[in-house]
């Protein structure tokens, strides 16, 4: 490895004494890597605790609050073709003029956007 | 304040008796490593393994934290980003974490045969006992830790800040994480979780939405906007508006507070090199070379033309000489006398001759005396003798040139005809022209109105056609900004292509097979093939009405402007890619978003997750709270402790007061502090935790593990009154 690197020290070290189990036995390369759950999974796996479910906040009772997807500005309108949210003509016309990826990036923000499946 | 990290390899390990424990706050954004006792955590750095391959040697190195850029030249990182061992806020990933603990004991100086010290370690609320079982396994298992004690981040912070008497033994501490926010409250100096709160929301989501927002609002420069950039980005110039809605209408109304409030980034940005006019003898020069170049090739072109004029005329010379030989030959000997030239019959000669005169007319540049071609009109009858005669009386030879006479004759008719009607044209259009003068003559701003509103209507129909070429459908929303949609790729006519295509494809074979029976049928090879355009009916008819137009209204009306080709009034979406780039496209900035991105703390909404905001889950905590003690209550609300690092955007202490004190009955008393140390405050509580004598009767050693039980570990808390 070049000096620089070795003075940088970066590189955890591959053996360490203060280990009962090195890391390379316990995960050989090559080996699939995909078995550890994610947490949906986790909480599915174990129903009898429901305790990190259970914190969960509550939807919100306020109503809830219209921006503009572009500016941020308060926002009355919503272009029915897009479904985005615009505060005034001028946003609008940018609006109009946005590609599909645009409206699509602006939409999935706030979790709007169509599914494709 | 961006978070220091800190890495460097502490020497002191072996100083400290097996009875010190080691205390880690294992949060998702930062790993935090120190001695029981001290102030101070000895190492730092950001919760995150990269695995990526170094470049000379090939092998699979582990990376843990953020590194010196400059450093990852070494490494092939193409195949592995930056990993969490994080899902939300619960550990999943240990294998992960295995890396960041090697990296951490490490770090700390660790270099016996196992860590011989007790472990207190940061979880977050409820979590599952699945991650909590792996990590104790992890921690006994390959590392042999003797005890390990698990606790909360958050309390630890509360208890730490109650201990230097900023808030009291009831209260409610709220805790912005990276991932998720807390809010948990307190009755006599102990968390109850039953009451507590998680909001899927926190830092991480900030960071994201400004990136997002800044790389939409600049898609010119989205590379620039990385993770690591919004992070500073964030840190530097995110507030919290105490109202967001008067916010934002300020920066609507572009007054002068918002001016100020609004930031500006300037990338480095080159000016292109200015293009320096030519100087007048430069210009000179070139057209005195063109025009040199010019005149050569003039001359050239001259000499040619002579030459060939000299060529033609000696031609001509000798085949008038040949003429005037023949004319003195007798009949009998012509042929055997023209044999020698080549020519096998007077006439061919003379016809050579006359096409000869003319060829050398034209290359002369004189004018074709049509009185010729009159002449040839009028005695038609002479210069087609055969025509009239029948074909019975004529011999085979006679017949062929008889056939050859009649193509010439309704050629020639066929070229009269074109010509009279061409000049009927235009005296219609002279007669038209002298019609509209006169109107206009008449009522000059009347007629100018009906040219313009003629101009207009035209040039809508033209459009309207270019636009059913080019675009079939118009219902996808948008038609100017090139093809994207799947739809919008073939014309309306090449998709009916494609349909009959498709349609004679899958018919055959179907039923009985009655193609060709009706002439019609044929018609579909017709609309099938590629040339076949959707209406040629009168496409040139308006395109040569809208020209004749515009040219009209050009001359007659000086407001007159042409549109130009392509959409009218089209908005330029990326203007940068039409004009040259000034220093003002490098300039980012940055209004609305400073305070538009921390509002998500406040309303989750805005990016999709539906749950309430901090403020509400200060109420919406109480509200869980088994009794229901008005007291007990009041006492909640006048000690509320901020803590975690998203509490450390300003304006927070006052828009999480006035938010509670809205859900609150009116006139509670409502009491808002900032942790002593947002950032680090957890891991000092859980290091005087765990200094603590009784500390080791929180923890629980391999054995326990294995004899009390899942069931039990579920139930595993801490009693924090120790403190």
């Amino acid at each position: 490895m070049e000096g620089e690197l070795v003075d940088a020290d970066i590189v955890v070290p591959m053996h360490l004494s203060f280990k009962k189990t090195q890391a390379y036995e316990k995960y050989p390369k090559g080996q699939s890597r995909g078995r550890w759950k994610h947490l949906k999974q986790i909480l599915q796996a174990d129903p009898d605790d429901p305790f990190y479910i259970n914190i969960e906040s509550p939807p919100s009772t306020q109503p809830c609050k219209r921006i503009c997807d572009v500016t941020g500005f308060e926002a009355p309108y919503v272009d029915p073709r897009t479904n985005l949210r615009y505060a005034n003509a001028h946003v609008f016309k940018a609006l109009r003029s946005l590609s599909t990826h645009q409206v699509h990036h602006y939409l999935s923000i706030r979790n709007a956007a169509p599914l494709l499946k | 304040m961006p978070i220091v990290s800190k890495t460097r390899r502490q020497t002191d390990y072996n100083l400290f008796p097996p009875s010190v424990p080691i205390v880690i706050d294992n949060g998702a954004s930062y790993f935090r490593i120190g001695w029981a006792g001290e102030t101070e955590p000895r190492v730092v750095f950001r919760n995150i393994v990269q695995r990526p391959r170094h470049k000379a040697t090939g092998e699979t190195v582990t990376i843990v934290g953020d590194q010196d850029p400059a450093m990852m030249k070494f490494f092939d990182c193409t195949r592995s980003g930056p990993r969490s061992a994080f899902d939300s806020n619960v550990v999943y990933q240990f294998e992960i974490m295995e890396y960041i603990l090697d990296l951490a004991f490490d770090r700390l100086g660790a270099s016996g045969s196992a860590i011989d010290h007790p472990i207190l370690i940061t979880e977050c609320v409820g979590n599952p006992v699945y991650s909590r079982s792996k990590m104790a396994e992890l921690l006994f298992e390959t590392y042999g830790v003797p005890s390990v004690a698990f606790g909360v981040d958050a309390a630890f912070s509360y208890k730490y800040n109650q201990r230097h008497g900023k808030c009291q033994k009831d209260g409610i501490v709220i805790c912005p994480g990276f991932t998720t926010t807390h809010t948990i409250p307190f009755v006599d100096g102990e968390p109850v979780y039953k009451g507590s709160c998680r909001t899927n929301i926190g830092g991480y989501h900030v960071t994201d939405y400004l990136k997002q927002l800044l790389s939409l609002k600049y898609p010119f420069h989205s590379s620039i906007f990385t993770w690591e950039k919004a992070e500073e980005l964030k840190l530097e110039h995110c507030y919290i508006a105490p109202d967001y809605v008067s916010e934002a209408r300020k920066f609507q109304e572009g007054t002068k507070e918002a001016e100020e409030k609004t930031r500006y980034w300037q990338l480095p940005w080159i000016p292109p090199p200015i293009e320096v006019p030519p100087s007048e003898e430069e210009i000179a020069r070139k057209a005195a070379i063109r025009e040199k170049q010019g005149q050569r090739l003039r001359e050239m072109a001259e000499a040619k033309r002579s030459s060939k004029i000299n060529e033609m005329e000696n031609e001509l010379h000798s085949l008038h000489f040949l003429v005037k030989q023949l004319d003195q030959v007798e009949e009998d000997d012509i042929p055997s006398f023209l044999s020698d030239t080549g020519y096998t019959s007077r006439q061919e000669l003379e016809s050579t001759v006359s096409k000869v005169t003319q060829a050398l007319r034209k290359a002369r540049g004189e004018p074709k005396d049509e009185a010729d071609e009159f002449e040839e009109n009028t005695d038609s009858n002479e210069k087609y003798p055969l025509i009239n005669v029948p074909d019975n009386m004529l011999t085979p030879e006679q017949i062929k040139d008889k056939k050859k006479q009649l193509f010439l004759k309704t050629t020639t008719e066929g070229r009269l005809r074109a010509r009279q009607k061409r000049n009927e044209e235009e005296l219609e259009k002279e007669r038209r022209n002298q019609l509209e003068e006169e109107r206009r003559r008449e009522n000059p701003e009347f007629y100018l109105e009906e040219m313009r509103a003629q101009y207009k209507e035209v040039l809508e129909r033209v459009e309207q056609k270019k636009r059913l070429k080019t675009n079939g459908s118009n219902t996808n929303g948008n038609q100017k900004s090139g093809n994207v949609g799947r739809g919008e790729r073939l014309s309306a006519a090449k998709r009916e292509r494609m349909r009959l295509l498709t349609t004679a494809a899958f018919d055959r074979g179907k039923g009985e097979d009655t193609f060709g029976a009706k002439d019609e049928d044929w018609q579909l090879y017709k609309l099938m093939s590629k040339d076949h355009d959707e209406d040629d009916e009168r496409p040139d008819s308006d395109e040569a009405e809208l020209a004749r137009l515009s040219s009209r209204l050009q001359e007659i009306d000086p407001t007159f402007e042409l549109k130009a080709e392509g959409e009218p009034g089209q908005a330029s979406g990326e203007a940068p890619r039409v004009r040259p780039l000034t220093e003002e496209d490098y300039k980012i900035v940055i209004g609305v978003e400073r305070f538009r991105c921390p509002e998500i703390l406040f309303h989750p909404n805005l990016v999709g997750i539906d749950q309430v905001g901090l403020d509400e889950m200060a109420g919406a905590s109480i509200r869980r709270l088994p009794h229901d003690d008005k007291e007990l209550e009041e006492r909640l609300t006048s000690s509320i402790l901020m803590t975690g690092g998203c509490s450390l955007v300003p304006g927070m202490k006052e828009r999480l007061e006035c938010g509670i004190r809205m859900i609150r009955p009116c006139g509670s008393t409502i009491n808002v502090v900032q942790a002593k140390d947002p950032v680090l405050d957890a891991w000092r509580g859980a290091s005087a935790f765990a200094a603590d004598l009784n500390f080791l009767g929180n923890a629980f050693t391999k054995k326990d593990y294995y004899e009390k039980g899942e069931e039990w570990l579920r139930r595993y808390q801490i009693r924090y009154n120790t403190l």
